[in-house]
């Protein structure tokens, strides 16, 4: 979050300041990678570049304060999953299935701790969780949208990101809890 | 939703395991999770680890999640470039816009100005026409070179009452400052391309003692330049010497006679150059 300064900053990125944007940049970026790991793990970085390109280009016509900010970045970042996965399934045809489905990390040391997540640990396991759920999370808790905000993005109703959401922890608690008993009992 | 249907009995199964089955959230503890606001110790049976795993996915950013800034500041700085040639466009714009007006008074200075028959065909045409015209009524026979959109602007109200008989084989532009090929040190200082456009068409007229009916401004801007109303004819000869030159390197008979060709262009310079002329020091 960059706070009370935003649109200040806003208006000084917007205006070509490298330093404004900089700091825009370091707020979002992690937040896009994180996003992207569970939503299209096998090219986060390329979805991450492309979508500050949409940011640049349209930041001098963007208005509102920071979370709308972060809502539009995250909608930009979102179609360039969608664009990603009509062109994987465009080639899915022609390239082995294998190829296209990145297994998450679940191998993961850090993940038999319970208090001690990596960061990647953790959006892995998100990450497993069926689409619409994981996605329903990242936005909520990475981007750091309200309920709302996350039903525009997906373009769902804020009732179905709340049950969706509610699914998804609840599913991550039973899996987790199922992984340390499974570890008590052996 | 197979996979979630039928967890419930699962559910039910581990929740006859004491304190191990995970129960749905409410809404405010569901939003404390959610925004990091419920530390692991306080999370309902079940949801200790699955608050550590969110805490986990907003942790302090890695180092290698902060690499490649560059590249969206290269994305920044062309788009911030482009925007601003849009700009520098209407600028541009707005230069030929004006320039295309000061031609357009130009040529209706000459059309009231005895030249009508020349120039008068030409004017409902565009623009580049109208001048161009102009540029045949006064003389110039090549195409303007890119120094001749100001020089035509300016030059305009020295044209009112040349008469469509110029010199011929010079353009309306003489060579750059500096490139005559002969006097040049005599070139004056203030040789500027449309000074010598106000020569050029000044010493494009019949009569010289005509030249001294070109509009009143003009012919009073030359007078300045040259020291002197009666010192303005051997200024100007003085000042376009290379328009010889470059008849004599190209050996081009003149396609009209007009008398300022034999004044201007065609006369020798040091005729009018020891003529009380040499009003500026080179």
């Amino acid at each position: 979050m960059i706070g009370p300064d935003f649109p200040a900053v806003l208006a000084a990125a917007a205006a070509g300041d490298e330093a404004a944007f900089g700091l825009l940049w370091r707020d979002l970026q992690p937040r896009l990678l994180r996003y992207f790991a569970v939503a299209a793990p096998a090219v986060a970085d390329d979805l991450a570049s492309e979508t500050w390109m949409g940011v640049v280009r349209g930041l001098d016509r963007f208005s509102g304060g920071e979370p709308a900010f972060r809502a539009w970045v995250f909608t930009i970042a979102r179609h360039e999953v969608l664009d990603w996965r009509r062109r994987a399934a465009r080639r899915v045809t022609e390239l082995p299935v294998t190829g296209l489905i990145e297994p998450a990390a679940v191998d993961d040391p850090a993940l038999d701790a319970v208090e001690g997540f990596s960061t990647r640990a953790a959006l892995a396991q998100v990450a497993m969780l069926p689409p619409d759920q994981a996605e329903a999370i990242v936005l909520r808790v990475v981007a750091g949208l309200d309920v709302e905000r996350v039903a525009a993005i997906m373009g769902k109703r804020p009732g179905t990101v709340r049950v969706l959401t509610h699914r998804g922890l609840r599913r991550l608690a039973e899996r987790l809890g199922a992984d340390i008993r499974v570890r008590r009992v052996v | 939703m197979g996979a979630d249907d039928a967890s419930p009995a699962d559910m039910r199964r581990r929740s006859a395991t004491p304190g191990a089955g995970p129960l749905p959230l409410d809404e405010d503890t569901l939003e404390r999770l959610l925004a990091g606001d419920l530390p692991p110790h306080e999370a309902p049976p079940g949801y200790a680890e699955v608050a550590a795993l969110l805490a986990a996915t907003v942790a302090p950013p890695r180092p290698e999640e902060l690499a490649g800034q560059e590249a969206a500041l290269a994305e920044l700085r062309a788009v911030t470039r482009a925007r601003t040639r849009p700009a520098r466009a209407r600028r541009t714009g707005r230069r030929r816009r004006r320039l295309g007006l000061a031609v357009v008074a130009v040529a209706g200075a000459l059309a009231t100005g005895g030249a009508a028959a020349a120039a008068g065909g030409h004017l409902p045409g565009p623009v580049r026409n109208a001048a161009h015209s102009i540029l045949i009524t006064v003389g110039a026979e090549e195409p303007v070179p890119p120094a001749a959109p100001p020089a035509v602007r300016d030059t305009g109200p020295g044209a009112t009452t040349a008469v469509p008989s110029g010199p011929g084989p010079t353009g309306l532009v003489g060579p750059a400052p500096g490139s005559p090929a002969t006097g040049s040190a005599a070139v004056p200082d203030a040789s500027t391309p449309d000074t010598k456009g106000l020569c050029r068409a000044y010493l494009a007229t019949q009569d010289k003692q005509a030249g001294k009916q070109l509009q009143a401004v003009s012919f009073k801007l030359l007078a300045d330049e040259a020291g002197g109303a009666d010192k303005v004819l051997a200024y100007c000869q003085e000042l376009l010497p290379g328009d010889k030159s470059k008849e004599d390197k190209h050996k081009t008979p003149p396609d009209d006679h007009g008398q300022g060709q034999g004044l201007g262009q065609g006369g020798p310079p040091p005729t009018t150059g020891g003529n009380q002329g040499r009003t500026r020091a080179p």
